[in-house]
């Protein structure tokens, strides 16, 4: 697989570190943590996934992925993405 | 001899000697080991898998399931190399396999006898019982009687290379649509790869004797390919097999460097294994003969059609003397019309069909004996002798013949075009599977997409690569097309067990018969891929690229559905067998994987250091003396001179990481449980670190060296993990503060120099700084110069005494250690390593790896005081969760044996006295283990339920594993100086 | 030129990480480094001698050829509340990679198109060679000119693979 980092263009996969899903902001009262610690909704098709290319430009990515086809749609900078 | 007067693309002028089963025989210049042994009247070249049969060449390329052999000899032998791709070198050895003891007289044959008890599932059901009898008898039997060739045990002597190539396209076979492709896209100016697993291009067109554009086959392909190999836009990748395709427009390839060759030159790797980048990609694969099912179809002397058409024009070889042709499609007429031209004597054609092509004409004009819907019932002799059949109107006649060549029509070679879960659809109009919905960017063309004729082949490059220019918005249009003659191509492919008395094969290679696939069928195997692993069919090697659909269609009749609705496999990579050693390239033995050297690597090596991995890093693990008995030895002296005099240790592998900014003091408060905004500068901190769920993350000392710019450092394992924490609070919880953070491990080599007399030693060596406790006390740290290089001193302890740590950028640290050698020199300085490091850090209860095991908490390590509750950090909200605040998780101790001098083992299980050694009565398990000179005695470290509450009390260490059961006393963690007196002294 | 490829360490070089503050004027950090505008994956070479390798957003590693010790802490002052710096000279051990063969080899180690359409003169990328980090740069020079940085404790491990890689490319010829 290859992820087009926005500074870095198109770079294999094993340069990258997967953190999974984004999820909504860290959360302000405690009551929803339990939620953005440990609750994902997994989908099947397209998910938005925290990327970071430890091997590169050391920068976290918000990647768009299909999860059946691997297919990316997307890979921003996640401190640009709208979260 | 078999060798055609003329003829063939081999060199008669470079006659090769070679050597089968230790006899010698020769060949020539541009031979296969199976055209050079069919040249030389060999039929019999392997015994099958299951049943030992006799078993010859059945095809002319890599999808070849029988004539398997081991090639070479010594380290470089290697099973189940398929003699038809293996390209003839002089003085090639190669063994025939599975037979014993000799392939002509092979006593394991008489498994045929025991043929009933080997069927379909025989390991599934057969042998289950008796169960004790399995791992002593049957299991050794089955794997001495079944199986293909052994490894040589020896370590691979070769070298494997590995690169990386990006192209627009990426044409997967040279054979007339491959090349027509190639052409017109190179000629467009795009980048191109052009990749065949064979050593030369033309696929098909070296087989036969079709024109092009009214060019003969073979001028037309040497003139393509001298246009291609001069552009500087083209890499053509010859004896390079596209083996899998990945997600992302990768494609992963071998190119057999050098096995053509006896061995590799100096230096030269054996293969090179490519990831390839391809915008687009054709699947320009050919297609695969499929063997018609009969009594004793795997007979040696019974070939595919298409491959003795290879034999007779690429090799002039004839494969047999007097041939019969069985055929189910329209090619199979062209094999016979090539053998009457080559001379061989054709017994006669044996059609399934009852309409025959207009080439059966010419043949029956010949004199050749046609049979229309007629049916071959079984092949005889050992080497075939005779076939017998039955004719249409039910009569049975035997013909002599050493040749059956068969065709039961042809499935396109699509194996690549259904990776990645690219599902394979049916076509009424072949009567085999094409390509579906393709890999993303893949378009297969000619006969890989079921367009069988040579003109649709050579349109199908043309076009296809006109329409992925203009998708790429590349390049221009096709400049010239390439036509040939019509051809017929029609076949009806007969999907029937068979009718005769003998075994009829359907996978060759795993010996599957079409009994086999019936007994699946009977046995509710109904789903295809119930049936492949029920009967391993397609799971040998070649991966079913022969029998795969007519077992399938055999499967759709005996539960009567359409072949459509039993579906077909998948494949997956690699798509033809690549050595392991190829994916592991040049990281192989020590270079395995990358090492990491500190600055004081070298030195180490000359203290004599045994060096230990910590990751990637080497890190000295204790430094041994003339005379030391063990390393216990070794270890108990330097903690001993350390805890008495001095002792150095490096300890630059540890992670550092500068954070910078107006906000770095805010992002740490929210990083660490603890306060770090309220750090005065000049003074270093410890601190924790938790993931947001609440478990302890990682540790390590922080200093401040300016209101905007702390020095913080990680533990060694954690070093990466830590940057990439805070990288993402950074980037992605807190976008909004002013904080830049830079790893700077590598700037830094760092020397921890510890005991009553460290203070001493640096103050020889650093005569300028005030190194009294009043001016420089436990955690102060600060900047100074060492020979006007930047360099720092830190005031920390993780030995528990007094001791600093001297930080110089890492090209000069080896010189900052032999000064430091040569300022400690009157005090006896002493290097010790991580073990002593290890020792010294449990005798004072410092928690480290197996203590911070993502499992634990701030409250299990006796540090639950440390959380903040002026601010939030990460973990914070889960850390205070019910059950991770229960007294009765396991918690910090210490433990030491009540019988002084016995042994407690890291991992052992702590038990109440009295209580059964079972999980149920688990108080706790012991996480570190030292022998501590200090105590003369082994102490642990341990956690265990309600530890804090429990000093004193007796317990077991239950080691099983070491068979231990050692009687223990619970006590506080910190071992040496509880009181921290040392440490500020 | 050479026929083949040789790497040659480069020694004695002040090399720094440099990151933005937070809204800094870029402008006015080019200036302040003697380039007209900061570059991104790219390298550029300052009146100075200083070359400034955009290695990330917002973030360089500037080299100097000039080795006084204290080169990295006069950077920081000179760049004092537009950009932080870190004194990476021990840090990292720099190559320069030249000769007829050099983007071949290289092509071996990285997965990343270094084709001179894609990856020509001023080039900058961060990857991997042989399972360790690299950041590598085509020189300005008219003869095509590679120079890489490494973390210093992995110098032995990539010039074991130099060897052997030149070694596989040699015997192909």
């Amino acid at each position: 697989m290859r992820i087009p980092c926005p500074y870095c263009g198109p770079r294999d996969t094993h340069e990258f570190v997967c953190r999974g899903e984004t999820d909504t902001n860290r959360p302000d009262n405690d009551e929803a943590f339990y939620d953005y610690v440990y609750l994902r909704d997994n989908p099947i098709g397209s998910v938005r996934e925290h990327w970071y290319h430890a091997q590169g430009c050391r920068n976290w990515l918000t990647v768009t992925r299909d999860s059946q086809t691997h297919e990316i749609s997307e890979a921003v900078l996640a401190k640009d993405a709208a979260r | 001899m078999s060798r055609l007067s003329q003829g063939g693309l081999i060199d008669r002028s470079s006659p090769l000697s070679f050597s089968f089963d230790g006899k010698t025989y020769s060949g020539y210049a541009g031979d296969t080991l199976a055209s050079a042994l069919l040249a030389n009247g060999v039929k019999l070249v392997g015994r099958s898998f299951k049943y030992h049969r006799p078993r010859g060449i059945l095809t002319a390329g890599s999808e070849e399931p029988s004539a398997l052999v081991t090639l070479r000899t010594g380290a470089r032998a290697e099973p189940n190399i398929r003699a038809t791709t293996t390209e003839l070198y002089d003085g090639l050895s190669a063994i025939s396999q599975n037979r014993w003891p000799s392939l002509s007289f092979d006593l394991m044959s008489i498994n045929q006898l025991a043929a009933p008890l080997l069927a379909a599932g025989f390991y599934y059901k057969t042998f289950m019982w008796p169960a004790k009898l399995w791992e002593k008898l049957y299991e050794p039997v089955i794997r001495r009687a079944a199986g293909l060739g052994a490894l040589s045990m020896q370590p691979d002597p070769d070298s494997y290379d590995q690169n990386h190539a990006f192209c627009d396209l990426l044409v997967i076979g040279a054979g007339p649509a491959g090349l027509a492709a190639a052409l017109t896209a190179a000629r467009s100016g795009i980048r191109v790869i052009l990749a065949e697993e064979d050593r030369l291009v033309g696929g098909r067109l070296m087989s036969g004797t079709q024109t092009i554009n009214g060019e003969r086959a073979g001028e037309w392909t040497a003139r393509i390919f001298a246009e291609l190999r001069d552009m500087p836009n083209v890499k053509m990748l010859a004896r390079t097999s596209i083996f899998g395709a990945y997600d992302g427009h990768i494609y992963g390839a071998i190119e057999r460097v050098a096995d053509h060759l006896p061995e590799p030159a100096p230096g030269q790797p054996r293969q090179c294994l490519w990831k390839i980048a391809a915008r687009r990609a054709l699947l320009a694969t050919g297609a695969i003969e499929r063997p018609l099912t009969f009594g004793s179809n795997d007979r040696p002397g019974v070939m595919m059609a298409g491959a003795v058409s290879t034999y007779l024009h690429r090799y002039a070889v004839a494969p047999g003397t007097h041939a019969l042709v069985y055929t189910a499609s329209d090619s199979g007429w062209e094999t016979a019309a090539h053998l009457l031209s080559a001379g061989v004597d054709l017994a006669a054609v044996v059609d399934t069909r009852d309409t025959l092509p207009a080439a059966s004409a010419a043949l029956a004009r010949a004199g050749v004996e046609i049979l229309a819907n007629a049916r071959v019932l079984d092949a005889k002799g050992k080497a075939l002798r005779r076939v017998v059949v039955r004719n249409a109107q039910g009569r049975t006649r035997t013909f002599d013949a050493d040749l059956l060549a068969m065709s039961g029509g042809w499935s396109p070679a699509i194996g690549l075009g259904s990776n990645l879960g690219a599902r394979p659809v049916w076509s009424e109009e072949i009567q085999a599977f094409v390509p579906g919905k393709m890999p993303p960017g893949m378009i297969a063309i000619g006969a890989a997409a079921g367009r069988f004729s040579l003109r649709e082949a050579l349109e199908d490059g043309v076009k296809s690569v006109d329409s992925i220019t203009d998708e790429l918005g590349v390049g221009g249009r096709a400049s010239e097309t390439f036509i040939a003659d019509e051809e017929d191509v029609a076949a009806t492919p007969l999907w029937a067990p068979s009718e005769g008395k003998t075994k009829a094969f359907v996978d060759f290679q795993h010996d599957v018969t079409d009994r086999d696939v019936a007994l699946a069928a009977r046995e509710g195997f109904v789903s295809v891929e119930h049936m492949k692993r029920y009967t391993t069919l397609g799971m040998a090697t070649d991966q079913g690229k022969l029998g795969q659909l007519t077992a399938n269609a055999l499967l759709a009749q005996a539960t009567d559905r359409a072949i459509p609705n039993v579906g077909t496999i998948l494949s997956r990579p690699p798509y033809v067998p690549v050595a392991i050693g190829a994916f592991a390239g040049h990281h192989r033995g020590d270079h395995f994987r990358p090492e990491r050297h500190t600055a004081s690597h070298q030195w180490a090596i000359g203290q004599g250091a045994t060096f230990a991995d910590a990751g990637l890093w080497k890190r000295a693990q204790w430094f041994s003396r003339p005379g030391e008995r063990d390393w216990l030895e070794t270890v108990t002296r330097e903690v001993k001179a350390t805890r008495s005099g001095v002792g150095i240790c490096d300890v630059s592998t540890l992670g550092k990481i500068d954070v910078h900014g107006p906000d770095a003091a805010k992002l740490l408060d929210r990083l660490y449980v603890n306060m770090f905004s309220t750090l005065p500068v000049g003074k270093a901190r410890y601190g924790l670190m938790l993931r947001e769920d609440g478990f302890v993350f990682d540790d390590g000392t922080t200093t401040r060296f300016a209101e905007d710019y702390f020095f913080m450092t990680t533990t060694t394992a954690n070093a990466a993990r830590v940057m990439q924490h805070i990288d993402y609070a950074r980037q992605v919880l807190w976008p909004d503060l002013d904080v830049q953070a830079t790893s700077v491990t590598e700037q830094w080599a760092t020397y921890a120099v510890a005991g009553p007399q460290s203070r001493a030693v640096l103050q020889k060596m650093l005569p300028d700084i005030d190194l009294s406790n009043e001016a420089f006390p436990y955690m102060a740290a600060c900047k100074f110069t060492w020979r006007g290089l930047p360099a720092r001193l830190y005031r920390l302890s993780f030995s528990g005494e007094l001791a600093y740590e001297v930080s110089v950028p890492a090209h000069q640290g080896e010189a900052l250690l032999r000064e430091l050698f040569a300022a400690g020199g009157e005090f006896d300085i002493t290097p010790y390593g991580t073990e002593a490091l290890g020792v010294m850090r449990i005798e004072k209860g410092h928690p480290a790896g197996n203590e911070l095991s993502g499992q634990t908490t701030a409250f299990d390590l006796g540090m639950g005081r440390l959380l903040s509750r002026k601010k939030d950090f990460i973990g914070r909200v889960m850390a205070n969760r019910e059950a991770l605040l229960d007294p009765a998780r396991p918690q910090l101790v210490g433990i030491r044996p009540v019988d002084i001098g016995q042994r407690i083992g890291a991992g052992a299980h702590l038990i109440n006295a009295g209580a059964a050694p079972v999980a149920a009565n688990d108080q706790g398990n012991v996480s570190s283990v030292a022998y501590s000179p200090s105590e003369a005695s082994w102490i642990g470290l341990a956690l265990l339920r309600n530890g804090p509450e429990r000093h004193g009390e007796r317990l077991f260490a239950y080691d099983p594993v070491r068979g231990r059961n050692t009687e223990v006393q619970v006590c506080n963690p910190v071992f040496v100086d509880p009181e921290g007196v040392r440490v500020r002294g | 030129m050479v026929e083949g490829a040789e790497l040659v360490p480069m020694l004695g070089m002040g090399i720094a990480a440099v990151m933005a503050r937070r809204g800094a004027d870029m402008t006015h950090l080019a200036a302040l480094l003697g380039i007209s505008a900061m570059p991104v994956a790219r390298a550029l070479k300052a009146g100075s001698g200083e070359i400034i390798i955009g290695t990330g957003p917002e973030m360089w590693l500037v080299i100097s050829p000039d080795a006084a010790p204290d080169w990295g802490e006069s950077l920081a002052e000179r760049l004092a509340g537009v950009a932080s710096v870190s004194d990476q000279s021990g840090g990292y051990a720099l190559y320069s990679l030249r000769g007829a063969k050099a983007r071949q080899l290289l092509q071996k180690g990285a997965f990343i198109d270094l084709h001179p359409d894609a990856f020509g003169r001023g080039s900058a990328a961060t990857t991997v060679i042989a399972h360790a980090g690299v950041i590598l740069w085509q020189t300005e020079e008219e003869a095509p000119a590679f120079e890489l940085a490494l973390f210093r404790s992995f110098q032995a491990s990539l010039e074991h693979w130099f060897t052997v890689a030149l070694a596989a490319m040699a015997a192909a010829d």
